[in-house]
C-alpha cells in the first residue's frame, strides 16, 4: 500500500503513472518507483524461488546487497529490483532459480 | 587511470563531510558511492537529530543530507554514484566498478567511509518474504512512499529499532510489539517513550523464534529467553503480523580496509572488526584513513566530525594546510566530538548495565529500560518533570544523560538550561515566565517536553503534546488521553493545534483533561 499522507514527507518525487507487466499481467507504478516498490505497493511479496529448495524470497535489504529481490527484467535474470528504477513497458517475471516459470516447469518435468 | 589528491569511499555523512573539508582546502577530491543516491543513511532519517547546534541538532536527518550535498556541489566535489569500490591496492590505487565498467583511480590519500551493514539473526522462516531489515523498511516508507506492511513486529530496541518503529507509525502502519533479547531497551529512553505512549508494547528478554506463513509472513512466534539468550519452552506467544522487521545492530564495513592491508582489531565497543586507527582516523597503512560507522558504530553527528578530522590530517600531510592551522582545527573538532561522546550511551559505556543514577544523582528509571515508559513514582524523582508553576509551563521528561540541548536554544525566555555539558539534564528556571509558545516542545529531538497548565479551567488542566501524525485532530475534537504506557485514561478535548514553520512539522496539540490527569495524560487519540 502507498502512503497517502505523511506528517513529515510532503513529496516522494513520483512522476507519471507507468504500465508494466508481472508474469504477463498488467500492473501500474509511478516514475520514481523502484521495481520492488511498485510490486510491494501492489502487495506482491515473492520475487523469486530459490534454485535448490524452491522457497520464496522477497525484498530484504532494499539497498542492493542481499540479492533476495532479484527477478527477470526484460528477459535479463538476476536484476536487483530494489535498486532498479521502474520503466514504462518493463516486462518483469518471477525468477525460478535463474529462469522463468515456464522454463522451470519444462526443466523439471 | 584517474589521479586525485584525495579519494573518499562512501558519500554518507562521514564521506561527504571529509570531501567538503578537503575541497575547501583546495584538494582535488573524488567521492565514490555504490548507491544510486548520495547521503548514506541520512535520507532515510526523517526525525530530528540530537546534539547541539554545531552538530545540526533538531534538524531532521534528510535536511542535514541536503545541506551536505549542497555544500559539496558548491565546491565542485565530484560524487560518482553507482560506483562500488572493490578494493584498495598498493600505492593507494582503488578499483571501482562503475555500472558495467571497471576503472582504476589513484590518490595521495584515501578515506574509507563505507558505513555499516545490518546484522541478522537466524530463526525459523527468517528468509520468508515479509522478513525485512530495518533499513529496507526505511527505504520503502521514507524514500519510496510505500508501507512495508500493515502490522509489524520490530525485533531490536536499539535506537534504530525505536526510530524505525516510530517512523512505521508515522507511515500509518501498526507496530504489534518491539522485542529485545536483552533485559533492557538498548536505545534512548526518549525514543522508546514516544513509541510506548502510542500503545506499542515492549517485550525485553524476548526473541523471535519463527516466522509463520506459507509464501509470506502471516504471523510471528516470540518467546522469552533465559540468561543465555535461549528461548524458554512454554513461553511462546503468537503475534498477528504480516511483517517482521529486524534491527539487531550494525557491523562496521571494514572489508576495504582489509584489502588495503590495514591492521584490524575486533572491538565490541566499536561494533565489530574495525581497522586500528590513530586520533585522526589514519590506519596502519600510511595515508589510508577510516571514518564514520566503518571505523566504529556511532552517529551521523560524530561521523561528520570524524570525516573532517581525517580530511584535515590528509590535507596537512599533503601540504594543503599549515601545521598551526591544522592543530587549531584538530583541537576544535576534538572538542566538538568529546561533547557528543559522553553520557550513558557513549561508546565507552556500551554494554554497561551497572549504571543506576544520572550524573546529577537522580535514580534512573527501571521501567523506562524495561517497558519504554516512566512510572509515575519514577517521574517524581526528576525536578524538570515535576514543575508546578502557576499558569502554563514546560514539563520535561528527559531522564537520561544524552548529548542534546535544543530545548535550551529553543526558549527565548530563558526557562530551560542545559549548560555547557550537553549530556546534563535540562533544568527549568521557575522564575522565568513561560509564554506557552511551544518552541521547546517542537525543538526537542526526543519529543519529551509537554506544556501543562494545571488550572486551565476550574476542574480541568491543559496538556500540550508534540504530535507528528496525520491527520492532525482539529480544535474541538473529542477523544481520549493516553498515559505514558499508551493506555486510555480519561476523556480529552483538543483545545488548540499550533503549527508554525519554525516548528518544522512538529505540531503542538493541546488537550483539556480533568485536572487530576494533568501529570499522566501524554498522548491523544480520537
Ligand atoms: C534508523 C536510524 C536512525 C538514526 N538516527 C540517528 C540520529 O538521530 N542521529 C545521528 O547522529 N545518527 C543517527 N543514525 C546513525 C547515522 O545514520 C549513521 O551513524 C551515519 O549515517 C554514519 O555515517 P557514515 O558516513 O559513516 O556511513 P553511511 O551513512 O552508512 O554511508 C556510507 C556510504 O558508503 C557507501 N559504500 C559502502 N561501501 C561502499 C563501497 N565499497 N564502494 C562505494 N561506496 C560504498 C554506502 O552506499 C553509503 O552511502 C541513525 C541510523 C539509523 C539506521
Ligand atoms: S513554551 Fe516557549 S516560553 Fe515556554 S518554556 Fe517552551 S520555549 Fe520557553
Ligand atoms: S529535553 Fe532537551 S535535552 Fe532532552 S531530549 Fe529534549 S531537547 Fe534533548
Ligand atoms: S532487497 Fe537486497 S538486493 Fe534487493
Amino acid at each position: 500500500m502507498r502512503i497517502k499522507q505523511h506528517p513529515i514527507i510532503d513529496d516522494y518525487g513520483k512522476g507519471a503513472q507507468i504500465s508494466f507487466t508481472l508474469d504477463g499481467k498488467p500492473m501500474v507504478g509511478y516514475e520514481g518507483d523502484s521495481i520492488a516498490a511498485a510490486l510491494h505497493a501492489a502487495g506482491i511479496m515473492t520475487h523469486r524461488y530459490t534454485a535448490k529448495r524452491h522457497t520464496p524470497r522477497g525484498v530484504f535489504c532494499c539497498i542492493g546487497r542481499c540479492t533476495d529481490c532479484v527477478m527477470i527484467v526484460n528477459g535479463q535474470p538476476n536484476v536487483r529490483t530494489c535498486i532498479t528504477p521502474l520503466e514504462e513497458g518493463m516486462e518483469v517475471q518471477t525468477q525460478y532459480g535463474v529462469v522463468n516459470r515456464e522454463q522451470w516447469e519444462a526443466d523439471h518435468q | 587511470m584517474m589521479r586525485h589528491d584525495l579519494i573518499v569511499i562512501g558519500a554518507g555523512p562521514a564521506g561527504l563531510s571529509a570531501a567538503i573539508e578537503a575541497a575547501r582546502l583546495g584538494m582535488d577530491v573524488a567521492v565514490f558511492d555504490e548507491n544510486a543516491r548520495p547521503g548514506g543513511q541520512l535520507f532515510k532519517q526523517i526525525h530530528k537529530f540530537f546534539g547541539s547546534k554545531e552538530h545540526h541538532a533538531k534538524e531532521r536527518g534528510f535536511r542535514i543530507g541536503e545541506d551536505l550535498l549542497a555544500d559539496a556541489e558548491k565546491l565542485g566535489v565530484a560524487v560518482h554514484l553507482n560506483a562500488t569500490v572493490m578494493g584498495i591496492y598498493e600505492g593507494r590505487e582503488v578499483l571501482v566498478k562503475h555500472e558495467d565498467e571497471t576503472v582504476h583511480a589513484k590518490a595521495d590519500a584515501i578515506i574509507i567511509a563505507t558505513g555499516a551493514a545490518e546484522n541478522m539473526i537466524p530463526f525459523t522462516g527468517w528468509d520468508k518474504p515479509g522478513v525485512i531489515g530495518a533499513g529496507a523498511a526505511q527505504a520503502l516508507m521514507n524514500l519510496q512512499g510505500v508501507m512495508p506492511g500493515k502490522r509489524i513486529l520490530m525485533v531490536g530496541s536499539g535506537n534504530v529499532g525505536l526510530v524505525v518503529s516510530f517512523q512505521l507509525l508515522q507511515a500509518g502502519c501498526e507496530v504489534a510489539a518491539v522485542i529485545d533479547a536483552a533485559p533492557r531497551i538498548g536505545g534512548y529512553g526518549v525514543h522508546a517513550a514516544k513509541v510506548a505512549r502510542t500503545g506499542v508494547p515492549f517485550y525485553t528478554r524476548h526473541t523471535v523464534v519463527e516466522a509463520l506463513g506459507k509464501d509470506r509472513v502471516e504471523g510471528a512466534v516470540i518467546a522469552e529467553v533465559d540468561d543465555h539468550f535461549q528461548p524458554i519452552p512454554g513461553t511462546e506467544k503468537t503475534l498477528d503480523v504480516d511483517t517482521i522487521c529486524i534491527a539487531v545492530g550494525l557491523s562496521p564495513m571494514s572489508q576495504l580496509a582489509d584489502t588495503a592491508g590495514c591492521d584490524l582489531v575486533l572491538d565490541r565497543k566499536r561494533g565489530g572488526t574495525v581497522p586500528v586507527i590513530d586520533e585522526y582516523g589514519e590506519t596502519s597503512v600510511p595515508n589510508v584513513y577510516c571514518a564514520g560507522d566503518a571505523a566504529g558504530i556511532e552517529e551521523a553527528s560524530t561521523a561528520m566530525i570524524l570525516g573532517r578530522i581525517s580530511a584535515i590530517r590528509a590535507a596537512e600531510k599533503a601540504g594543503f594546510l599549515g601545521a598551526a592551522e591544522f592543530t587549531a582545527r584538530a583541537d576544535e573538532y576534538a572538542a566538538s566530538l568529546s561533547k557528543l561522546r559522553r553520557g550513558m550511551f557513549a561508546p565507552q559505556n556500551k554494554g554497561r548495565t551497572d549504571m543506576t543514577e544520572t550524573d546529577e544523582g537522580y535514580p534512573l528509571s527501571k521501567s523506562l529500560l524495561a517497558h519504554g515508559f516512566l512510572e509515575p513514582n519514577e517521574v517524581s524523582a526528576f525536578p524538570c518533570a515535576t514543575v508546578h508553576e502557576v499558569g502554563v509551563h514546560p514539563v520535561i521528561e528527559c531522564t537520561q544523560n544524552i548529548p542534546c540541548n535544543p530545548c535550551q536554544d529553543a526558549c527565548r525566555f530563558g526557562c530551560i538550561t542545559v549548560g555547557d555539558d550537553i549530556v546534563k539534564l535540562p533544568v527549568i528556571d521557575e522564575t522565568k515566565r513561560c509564554t506557552g509558545c511551544g518552541m521547546c516542545v517542537a525543538s526537542c529531538s526526543g519529543q519529551a517536553i509537554f506544556l501543562v497548565d494545571e488550572a486551565y479551567e476550574p476542574g480541568y488542566a491543559s496538556v500540550g503534546i508534540p504530535y507528528e501524525f496525520v491527520p492532525v485532530p482539529k480544535a474541538g475534537a473529542r477523544g481520549h488521553a493516553l498515559n505514558r504506557a499508551g493506555a486510555p485514561i480519561c476523556d480529552a478535548e483538543v483545545v488548540s493545534v499550533k503549527y508554525t514553520k519554525a516548528m518544522d512539522k512538529t505540531v503542538l496539540l493541546t488537550m483539556k483533561v480533568p485536572a487530576e490527569f494533568a501529570s499522566e495524560a501524554r498522548f491523544y487519540r480520537d
